[in-house]
């Protein structure tokens, strides 16, 4: 096993998503996932991304990358889950409602290892959230090995495009025994 | 001009281009001119159609559909003005953003927006939107002429009047059919 496992996970989390080729990837920052935001912004430069962008809020993202699959293509959001509150009318009346293929993949926040002592009001609820809107929940945590994390993301895109919908993967990166772990 | 005037001149020069229509009487208005297989009208995705249109620009760049056209409201750009930044910031060259500005929420009672002090079109141009500022049908008809043969980002800031329209039907239509039209629409036009 390598010096850090969070560094495995977000280079597998990295890996998947070049692998599902999006052709498009924006992002809102968030500092547990900024290896893999920085990995993206890496990767189009070296070609192996066609355009990784930020946005200005979560609910953007749904409106540009929810537009991809009307012209055959197809989007990866990257955020952290407080953002879903931001996102949820974007979500649901557009990218829902249209049976329109994405893939979220958000770190969570207010569990385990949370510092910010309000975030949990909006983070906690959110796979309830989310699931009541129709919209499928895949979680990965301390427990899942890295390879998994990857794997759960490379198949939670094409679940995205198998069921035509927007598909959520929540990626909680606590970890008691890995130092470099953020909430 | 009429909103409804505004939204004939859209539809006249834009038969073979992708439309994406912001929320409620605007949608409304517009397929009662046509409800062509061109149009996609987010009905309750509010401030979206900056972002929509954005994302499409993206996704036809390269092809035969030369231009993704958005048709959007002062109030909803202001519901998510960072559509516009980030518009600005990918620079797509192949949107046009036509602004229908009546400076009030038409579809919720005409209750005022911050349009009736702010001019959006100074905001879009600090965002490096190609702003041009049109007052009539004539001047919108000129407008997109242009912006359909040059580069943009384009931003066309239109001042319409206040009010809807009278006697416009409501729009019942299932989403999900409705974007499979306007996607079978594009696709053919894509892989022409
Ligand atoms: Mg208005």
């Amino acid at each position: 096993m390598s010096a850090s496992t969070t560094q495995d996970r977000h280079r597998e989390v990295l890996r998947a998503i070049i692998g599902l080729a999006p052709d498009g990837v924006a992002y809102v920052p968030s500092a547990s996932i900024a290896p893999i935001i920085d990995g993206a912004l890496e990767a189009q430069a070296n070609g192996d991304l066609a355009l990784v962008y930020p946005v200005s809020r979560e609910e953007e993202a749904m409106g540009l990358v929810g537009a991809y699959p009307f012209a055959g293509k197809f989007g990866v959001i990257i955020m952290q889950d407080n953002g879903f509150g931001n996102a949820l009318t974007a979500l649901t009346t557009f990218a829902a409602a249209y049976h329109l293929p994405l893939l979220i993949v958000a770190n969570t926040r207010g569990g385990l290892g949370e510092y910010n002592s309000m975030i949990h009001s909006i983070s906690e609820p959110v796979p309830e959230l989310l699931r009541s809107a129709n919209i499928p929940v895949f979680r990965v945590d301390r427990r899942n090995p890295p390879e998994d994390w990857g794997a759960t993301v490379k198949e939670a895109g094409n679940h995205a495009k198998m069921t035509f919908r927007p598909v959520t993967v929540l990626m909680e990166f606590y970890d008691h025994k890995d130092g470099k772990a953020k909430a | 001009m009429k909103r409804i005037e505004a939204l004939r001149a859209v539809v006249d020069a834009t038969s073979d281009l992708p439309v994406i229509a912001t929320c409620a009487a605007t949608s409304r208005e517009l397929a009662s001119i046509e409800d062509r297989d061109n149009h996609l009208y987010l009905l309750d995705a509010m401030g979206l159609a900056v972002s929509v249109g954005t994302g499409l620009a993206q996704a036809i760049e390269g092809s035969a559909v030369l231009r993704a056209v958005v048709i959007e409201g002062d109030g909803s750009l202001l519901m998510n003005p960072g559509a516009a930044l980030t518009a600005g910031y990918l620079r797509p060259e192949n949107l046009v953003i036509v602004l229908l500005d009546n400076g009030v929420y038409a579809s919720t009672a005409s209750i005022p927006t911050h349009a009736q002090q702010l001019d959006l079109g100074r905001i879009a141009e600090a965002v490096d939107l190609k702003v041009l500022q049109v007052q009539n049908t004539e001047e919108l008809a000129l407008a997109l002429r242009q912006t359909l043969s040059e580069n943009g980002p384009w931003f066309i800031h239109a001042r319409t009047e206040p009010g809807n329209e009278p006697g416009i039907e409501l729009l019942l239509i299932d989403p999900v059919v409705h974007g499979d039209r306007f996607r079978r629409w594009l696709s053919q036009r894509l892989h022409a």
